[in-house]
């Protein structure tokens, strides 16, 4: 009988708060996010859109250019809600793209690697693991859409007044909203490929896979059916109507008829994206995998 | 503190079985593990990850109850503040070094920044990997990667240790000096629950195995008591004298002896006994007639005897 004296002493300093472990994950994952200079030229192009619309705004603010660019009856750029909405289209195009870039290395190679029994091992849920994951797309993603999206808002209202801030407050909370909503499809989407698909630029090719598969199939459906739901399985097309709707442009017949999915539909189609891309990754994001 | 809850002695498996769908895991396993060094033994699929899966909390069991020094695994933060495990297989995040790797866990753990800091550095001082521990693990040889990844296992000081083949890929100096790692572990009142298949190491290790077979516990507890329970298997005593031959004539007389076997170099007999308890009288009687009898020791008491009678014929029957 072996006998053992019961020497060692556990730990008993004091622990971070549960609710900001999976912000190391964000460290680890953005730690390699400027590694590639392919990824730190394609972010700094990113800020490009925004920077010329924030010139624009300054343009058409500007009382020596004025009369140059005022059309006979109209300013040459309005700065209003069509003018958010394409900031969002263009930063959203932009996020999807850095989405494809950045999402396949998140959850993949930690799949390959056998990782997630070590991840798993510690007081760490799966549920912290995936947000962690996304936190690292939440932020990358926030930078180009949001973020420049409130501040070319407040440097228009720092240019025409606080009477136009306050009559368009809305206007930011839709940029801030609709950018909130692209970017938690984008993460879970990426996500979820990224999970499913182990091989990298195969989880890179699928995420691509799934924007165009949608618009080849809202196409085909368009074509084939003559029917406007197939707008239902395109998320670019969904929240298109989405940032309409939050941006007041969305468009209805004059009798009030439905011309197509309404944005209840749209909302409920991208909620069931995300609800099938959690499916995903409650199924694949598990400590041990079960190959059968 | 989590260790404080997690102090009640030992790990118990009261008849835990688990299935992966229809593919059975382990069924009906009833154990009681004490601090020390416990070795699962058992071939491949036989179930030794799963149990410690179990225990770590990582798969949830079909049915029974796990307890881990009086922690539920369903408590991952009271369980994994005083458990290590390390992994079978490699499981390294892209492009950490050594430092770092063991480093992150432990913030993952919960431990602040100056303390993780620290933690990290005696754990990799303790695995003897300081020097490389700058350096990328993606670089690091097979041996170096086993003990980084018991460096973070051993990291947050836990008092429950689960290794799954720890020593793979070790050469002969290093797998002693973990071997004397773990020894040291278990001297100090932790559990070290380790699988592997090297037996001649488990039994060297070990001061518990639990042999496994198919899914099922085959046998458990120290391993001479194991192979006194063992009745097919006639027990082998190595018996070292000066006149061998009239040793064997005088055991052939018993009946309980059904083999005796000279040694090649002819001073020694191994002989085949069902009652060593008898045979062990006789022993003395023979010793005291003038047959000088130089040592006696048994010759299959060991794992890979143990693991031959009640697996060995089982893996050879598919």
């Amino acid at each position: 009988m072996a006998v053992h004296k019961r020497t060692y002493r556990g730990y008993s300093g004091g622990l971070t708060p549960a609710w900001s472990r999976f912000l190391i994950l964000y460290r680890q994952g953005s730690r390699g996010l400027f590694r590639s200079r392919f990824l730190t030229i394609f972010l700094v192009a990113c800020f490009f859109p925004p920077l010329v619309m924030i010139l624009a705004a300054y343009l058409s603010h500007n009382a020596i250019l004025q009369p140059f660019l005022k059309a006979p009856n109209k300013p040459l750029i309005s700065i209003d809600a069509s003018f958010f909405l394409l900031f969002l289209q263009i930063q959203g195009a932009f996020a999807y793209v850095l989405t494809a870039f950045l999402g396949p290395g998140l959850i993949a190679p930690d799949l390959s690697n056998g990782a997630l029994p070590l991840y798993l091992c510690r007081p760490f849920s799966r549920t912290e693991y995936i947000l962690g994951k996304m936190s690292v797309l939440f932020v990358a993603l926030s930078e180009i859409t949001w973020i420049p999206g409130l501040i070319l808002f407040f440097i228009e209202a720092s240019l025409d007044g606080s009477k136009w801030m306050w009559d368009n407050l809305w206007i930011a909370g839709a940029v801030v909203a609709g950018s909130l909503i692209w970017i938690l499809v984008l993460s879970l989407i990426a996500l979820a490929m990224s999970a499913w698909v182990r091989w990298r630029l195969a989880a890179g090719a699928l995420i691509l896979g799934v924007f165009f598969i949608g618009a080849g199939l809202h196409g085909a459906i368009a074509g084939i059916l003559r029917s406007d739901y197939g707008v239902l399985v395109n998320p670019v097309a969904l929240i298109v109507m989405v940032y309409k709707d939050l941006l007041g442009l969305l468009t209805v017949s004059t009798s009030g008829a439905q011309l197509g999915p309404s944005i209840e539909d749209a909302c409920v189609a991208l909620a069931a994206m995300c609800g099938i891309c959690l499916i995903l990754l409650a199924r694949k994001i598990r400590a041990v995998q079960v190959v059968k | 503190m989590p260790e404080s809850t997690g102090q009640s002695g030992v790990i118990v498996f009261d008849n835990v079985s688990k299935f992966y769908g229809d593919v059975l895991g382990v069924n009906r396993v009833n154990l009681s593990i004490p601090p020390g060094v416990t070795s699962l033994v058992g071939p491949n699929g036989s179930g030794k990850t799963t149990l410690m899966n179990l225990m770590t909390g990582l798969v949830q069991p079909t049915a029974g109850r796990i307890s881990v020094r009086g922690v539920a695994p369903s408590q991952p933060e009271l369980l994994f503040g005083f458990t290590g495990y390390c992994t079978q297989f490699d499981s390294f995040p892209k492009g950490l070094t050594g430092f770092q790797y063991v480093y992150s866990w432990l913030r993952l753990s919960g431990r602040p920044h100056a303390e993780a800091e620290s933690m990290a550095w005696a754990a990799i001082d303790t695995v003897n990997l300081r020097e490389a521990a700058v350096r990328k693990v993606a670089a690091y040889s097979k041996g170096m990667r086993q003990r980084i990844k018991l460096a973070q296992s051993i990291a947050h000081n836990p008092s429950v240790l689960v290794l799954d083949e720890p020593l793979n890929g070790l050469d002969p100096l290093v797998r002693a000096e973990t071997i004397a790692l773990f020894r040291e572990q278990a001297r100090a009142g932790r559990h070290v629950i380790l699988s592997s298949h090297v037996l001649q190491e488990v039994d060297a290790i070990s001061d518990q195995v639990v042999l496994l077979a198919g899914g099922y516990v085959v046998a458990e507890g120290q391993i001479r008591g194991v192979r006194s329970e063992i009745q097919d298997h006639p027990m082998q005593i190595l018996i070292r004298c000066d006149k061998p031959g009239a040793l064997a004539a005088r055991v052939f007389q018993q009946d309980h002896v059904v083999e005796a076997r000279i040694h090649a170099d002819r001073r020694g007999l191994l002989i085949k006994t069902r009652d060593p308890e008898q045979f062990y009288l006789l022993l003395n009687q023979i010793a005291l007639n003038g047959i000088e009898i130089e040592s006696v020791a048994p010759a299959d008491d060991d794992v890979n005897s143990v693991y031959e009678y009640l697996i060995g014929s089982e893996e050879a029957t598919k």
